[in-house]
């Protein structure tokens, strides 16, 4: 019986084969349940990704689904680019630590530098899309390194001033043309012109690529750096991560998300004003949304980019009523969700995963016990 | 034109600094950034044109009232709001009066509507002449006020029991209770106490800029920039910065253009930051390993 727990703790230590020399059968087991496990896992895991694709794939069919219009794509297309938006301020707040309201300003940079180049240079989608993105991601670390020993309430301000900064700009530079604003033509992927559908699309897979940068961002080991600055800046730096260089790549990171929004915000309305990127009411909003969502998980900008998005537009009617349940909505979430929605969400699905892996475990654990008692037995002999 | 432009500066910044002062108080005893600051003070003003025109009310019998109702609105924020979360991390927590200050505008849109109204109480357009500059009889009178609440908040804080307690909470919240400081009470009358300064901000700012839902947003945004230029910890700190930002963003303004007055308060406090991470009165985490 003892040795049946020695060889198991020193199997879990991953000493597998003195764990066997000990208890040849009892380490099998341990290894068979281990098996069971990462194949539950695994499973689990696949299930995970059927779930994502599918959501995509609805997204996919939905303009073509019967009585949707082109307006409909086009403000569903608004809320994607919301979110992709929102998933740039999750990853510097929620997985990083670090509170931004300035990501208006990565906004404006997408946006204004995509616009100038189709004003100019006559260059289409994707290449705004990437040389607005690069801007903003360039700007990102710069003001990364600026801000480099900022945290909490100061970095909110600094970057406060930030999106304050580029609205200056943009509001009284000539090259900005400021509030006349700059009128964009009809929007080209490489030499097709697209309607509103084709920039549904657009955005969707921009939505896309961007969630799997997330994801793979998350589960790498730059993630988890970022994620130990954020939890214990200290003891990471100790263990060796690189605070300035993790920190200035998570601005960086986030910045070029949010231009992408910016690019795809830019070339959806055609038209781009001061009015509307000097306002940093967006900033706001958008950190609102990641932490409404739940800036820390996956489909957390998605929940909360909706969240703030769509709930003026559904109480546009009621006006100043809008505003009062806009923030009893707000407090109500973070009364009864602090985590975010997507923790609420994620709840029955977590739990039902964990009742899943449990009984996996207590397969196995049941499973090793008729063995022991099969050892007692042979022992007994 | 040199000093008449820093005068007027002093006064708007005088005004900043109830705003940052208030700021102040609440997040060193609560660690909340207070957004809904600048509504209280907008809930203050739109309640003195109520008690001065449809109650008739005296300007001096006016105040009292309109101070009460405030720090009544700051202590049922307090209550319903902040408490029951009040264990949560500073984010959720700003977030939370985020939410406050959306309730706050929609109710005063709702009851008052979103147009702009004028402060039934006025000031002389023409300007008094003080050590040769020239200064308006309203700028002088705020700065009055403003002295004197800057006196009685010092004098509260230095020999009221209330006041060192509320410094002592600000110090060691764990301590502090072990010594039988009623910190829940505190707490409440720090938010009591912004209140207090929202309702001045108010009914000074009231008759200057028109009373409006959104009258207070930018002097909130300054009052924060402020409050953050001293360190958030620091009341001196926070007056002595909205008192910078005032005069400086005069300057920028009668000098540079009207466009880049709230762009000089803002590239004042990120050159700060840069070189003072905590501000310029914070307390300068060492980093040690």
């Amino acid at each position: 019986m003892n040795e049946m727990g020695a060889a198991g703790r020193r199997f879990a230590r991953g000493n597998a084969l003195e764990a066997a020399n000990l208890a040849p059968e009892a380490a099998a087991h341990a290894q068979r349940q281990r098996l069971a496990l990462a194949d539950a896992k695994a499973r689990f895991q696949k299930q995970n990704w059927v779930g994502t694709v599918a959501l995509f794939a609805v997204a996919a069919l939905f303009p073509v689904l019967p009585g949707v219009e082109g307006w409909m794509a086009y403000t569903v297309a608004l809320v994607i680019i919301y979110v992709i938006a929102t998933q740039g301020v999750a990853v510097l707040t929620g997985y990083t630590g670090l509170v931004t309201v300035g990501h208006g300003g990565f906004l404006a940079i997408g946006a204004y530098t995509s616009a100038l180049l189709t004003k100019h240079y006559h260059t289409e989608l994707i290449t705004g899309l990437i040389a607005g993105g690069l801007m903003s991601a360039f700007i990102g670390c710069l003001l990364g390194l600026i801000f480099l020993r900022l945290s909490g309430a100061f970095m909110a301000i600094g970057t406060l001033g930030f999106a304050f900064f580029v609205g200056t700009i943009v509001n009284n530079v000539n090259l900005f043309e400021g509030r006349e604003g700059i009128s964009l033509p009809k929007n080209r992927i490489l030499i097709w012109e697209i309607g509103d559908v084709g920039f549904y699309y657009v955005a969707l897979a921009v939505f896309a690529l961007t969630t799997l940068l997330v994801y793979c961002l998350v589960r790498s080991g730059v993630g988890r750096a970022l994620m130990a600055l954020r939890d214990a800046e200290k003891a990471a730096e100790s263990c060796g991560i690189n605070r300035v260089f993790y920190r200035t790549l998570a601005f960086s990171l986030s910045a070029f998300i949010t231009g992408l929004a910016g690019v795809l915000n830019g070339h959806i309305v055609r038209f781009i004003a001061s009015e509307v990127y000097a306002d940093i009411w967006y900033s706001v909003d958008f950190l609102v949304a990641a932490i409404v969502g739940g800036s820390s998980f996956l489909m957390g900008p998605l929940l909360g980019g909706i969240f703030v998005a769509l709930l003026p537009f559904f109480l546009e009617e009621l006006r100043e009523l809008a505003f009062i349940l806009k923030g009893v909505a707000l407090i109500l979430v973070l009364m009864f969700a602090p985590a975010g929605l997507a923790e609420v969400f994620g709840r029955p699905w977590r739990a039902w995963r964990r009742n899943k892996l449990e009984r996996v475990r207590n397969d196995g654990a049941r499973v090793s016990r008729a063995s022991l008692d099969k050892l007692t037995k042979l022992e007994a002999r | 034109m040199f000093g008449q432009q820093v005068m007027s500066g002093l006064a708007t910044g005088s005004l900043y600094a109830l705003t940052a002062v208030a700021v102040v108080v609440v997040f060193r005893n609560t660690r909340v950034i207070n957004l809904a600051q600048g509504d209280f003070a907008m809930i203050a003003a739109f309640l003195g044109i109520v008690f001065l025109k449809n109650f008739q009310l005296n300007y001096y019998l006016m105040l009292p009232l309109v101070i009460l109702c405030s720090m009544l609105l700051g202590v049922l924020v307090e209550r319903l709001v902040m408490r029951p979360i009040a264990d949560t991390d500073w984010l959720t927590l700003f977030t939370a009066t985020l939410g406050v200050y959306y309730i706050l505008h929609g109710v005063a849109g709702w009851v008052w509507g979103r147009d702009t109204k004028a402060f039934p109480v006025t000031f002389d357009a023409k300007p008094i002449s003080v050590f040769g500059t020239l200064v308006s009889e309203g700028h002088l009178f705020n700065m009055a006020w403003a002295v004197c609440i800057g006196l009685v908040l010092f004098l509260f804080f230095k020999y009221t029991k209330q006041g060192i307690a509320m410094r002592a909470v600000t110090d060691d919240p764990e301590t502090a209770k072990l010594m039988g400081i009623p910190v829940r009470f505190i707490v409440l009358l720090t938010w009591a106490m912004a209140g207090f300064l929202a309702a001045f901000a108010g009914i000074l700012l009231a008759p200057i800029v028109y009373v409006s839902p959104e009258m207070m947003d930018e002097v909130l945004v300054k009052g924060y920039v402020a409050a953050v230029f001293g360190g958030l910890y620091s009341i001196p700190g926070a007056i002595l910065g909205a008192l910078m930002i005032g005069v400086a963003e005069n300057l920028a303004g009668g000098y540079l253009g009207a466009h880049y007055k709230t762009a000089t308060a803002f590239a004042m406090i990120v050159v700060l930051l840069t070189f003072r991470p905590k501000g310029l009165f914070g307390i300068q985490a060492r980093r040690e390993i």
